[in-house]
C-alpha cells in the first residue's frame, strides 16, 4: 500500500514539504538579519485550489542515460521571493525585521505540529481499520 | 533532509554573531589603549561587516563575515600633560571607541544570536515531530 496514493496523506506530505521549505527561507532571513543590503524573503502561500489542480506547468527533467552524465537535481518547487512591502530598513540597507521573522517561525512550527498530528491521527485510523489498536 | 540544512544556516548565523561579539569585546578591551609616543596612534575601533554567501555544496544561502575593517573617524583628544604620549600642548590621542555604541552593538548581537538559536530550536522541534509519527 502506498500512503501517498491516499489524497489526505498526499496533501499532508505536501504541506510538510512546504513548511520545511519555508523554515529554510526563514532561517536564512534570521541568519542574515545584519547583512547589508539583504532583503527578507518568503514563500508564496500554499493554496488549496492550486494543490487540487496540481502543478501548473510540467517539470521537465533531463534523463540520465549514461552513468557519466552530471545529475541535475530536482529544483525546489517552492521558489522564495523577496518581500516587496518593506516597512523599515536600516542605514546599511538591511530590511529584515527580526520580530516578524520569529513570528513566522512560530507560525510554521504550529502548522507543522498540526500537520504531523493529523498525519498521526489518520495513521491511527488505518491501524484501527486493520484491527490493531 | 531540508530541516537539517535549516540548522546549518542558523549555525552560520551563530558563528557570524560570535565573531561580531569578538570584535566588540576587542574594542571594549582596548578602550584605553593609547600610544607610547606623541606620534604613535592609539587603538583604532574595528568594524565588522557581513555578507551572504551561497554554499554550493548544500545549495543554501549562509551568512559569513565579509571583512573586519577599521573605523577611520577622528581620535578624541584628552588633556593629560603627564602622559608620555602627550603632544606639545599636553593633549593625548584617545582611541575612537565609544563604549555606549559598543554596548548597544553588543545588545543587538545578543538578540540576533537568540533569534538564530530560536530558529534552531524550532527546526529541531519540527524534526522531532516528524519522528513522532513513527512512535505511537
Amino acid at each position: 500500500m502506498n500512503l501517498e496514493k491516499i489524497p489526505l496523506f498526499a496533501a499532508l506530505t505536501e504541506k510538510m514539504k512546504w513548511l520545511t521549505a519555508r523554515q529554510k527561507v526563514l532561517a536564512q532571513n534570521i541568519a542574515n538579519s545584519d547583512t547589508p543590503n539583504y532583503r527578507a524573503r518568503d514563500l508564496k502561500p500554499l493554496k488549496f485550489r492550486e494543490f487540487i489542480q496540481g502543478p501548473q506547468e510540467e517539470n521537465v527533467h533531463i534523463s540520465r542515460t549514461n552513468t557519466r552524465h552530471i545529475f541535475v537535481g530536482e529544483a525546489s518547487r517552492y521558489e522564495s521571493q523577496i518581500d516587496r512591502n518593506v516597512t523599515e530598513m536600516t542605514p546599511t540597507g538591511n530590511a529584515v525585521m527580526l520580530e516578524e521573522e520569529m513570528m513566522k517561525v512560530a507560525d510554521t512550527q504550529i502548522q507543522y505540529e498540526l500537520t504531523t498530528s493529523l498525519y498521526k491521527k489518520n495513521l491511527g485510523l488505518i491501524k484501527t481499520a486493520l484491527g490493531r489498536r | 533532509m531540508d530541516l537539517l540544512k535549516t540548522m546549518l544556516i542558523s549555525a552560520s548565523g551563530l558563528d557570524a554573531q560570535g565573531q561580531r561579539m569578538r570584535v566588540i569585546s576587542e574594542n571594549l578591551a582596548n578602550k584605553d589603549s593609547m600610544g607610547k609616543t606623541p606620534e604613535e596612534d592609539p587603538y583604532r575601533r574595528k568594524v565588522i561587516s557581513f555578507k551572504n554567501v551561497l554554499d554550493r555544496e548544500e545549495n543554501i544561502t549562509k551568512v559569513a563575515v565579509s571583512n573586519i575593517g577599521v573605523d577611520r573617524s577622528e581620535f578624541d583628544l584628552k588633556f593629560n600633560p603627564s602622559h608620555p604620549a602627550a603632544n606639545a600642548d599636553g593633549y593625548v590621542k584617545m582611541p575612537n571607541v565609544n563604549s555606549l555604541i559598543e554596548v548597544m552593538d553588543m545588545k543587538e548581537t545578543q538578540r540576533s544570536y537568540q533569534a538564530n538559536l530560536g530558529a534552531i530550536e524550532a527546526s529541531k522541534k519540527m524534526i522531532m515531530r516528524t519522528l513522532d509519527i513513527l512512535r505511537q
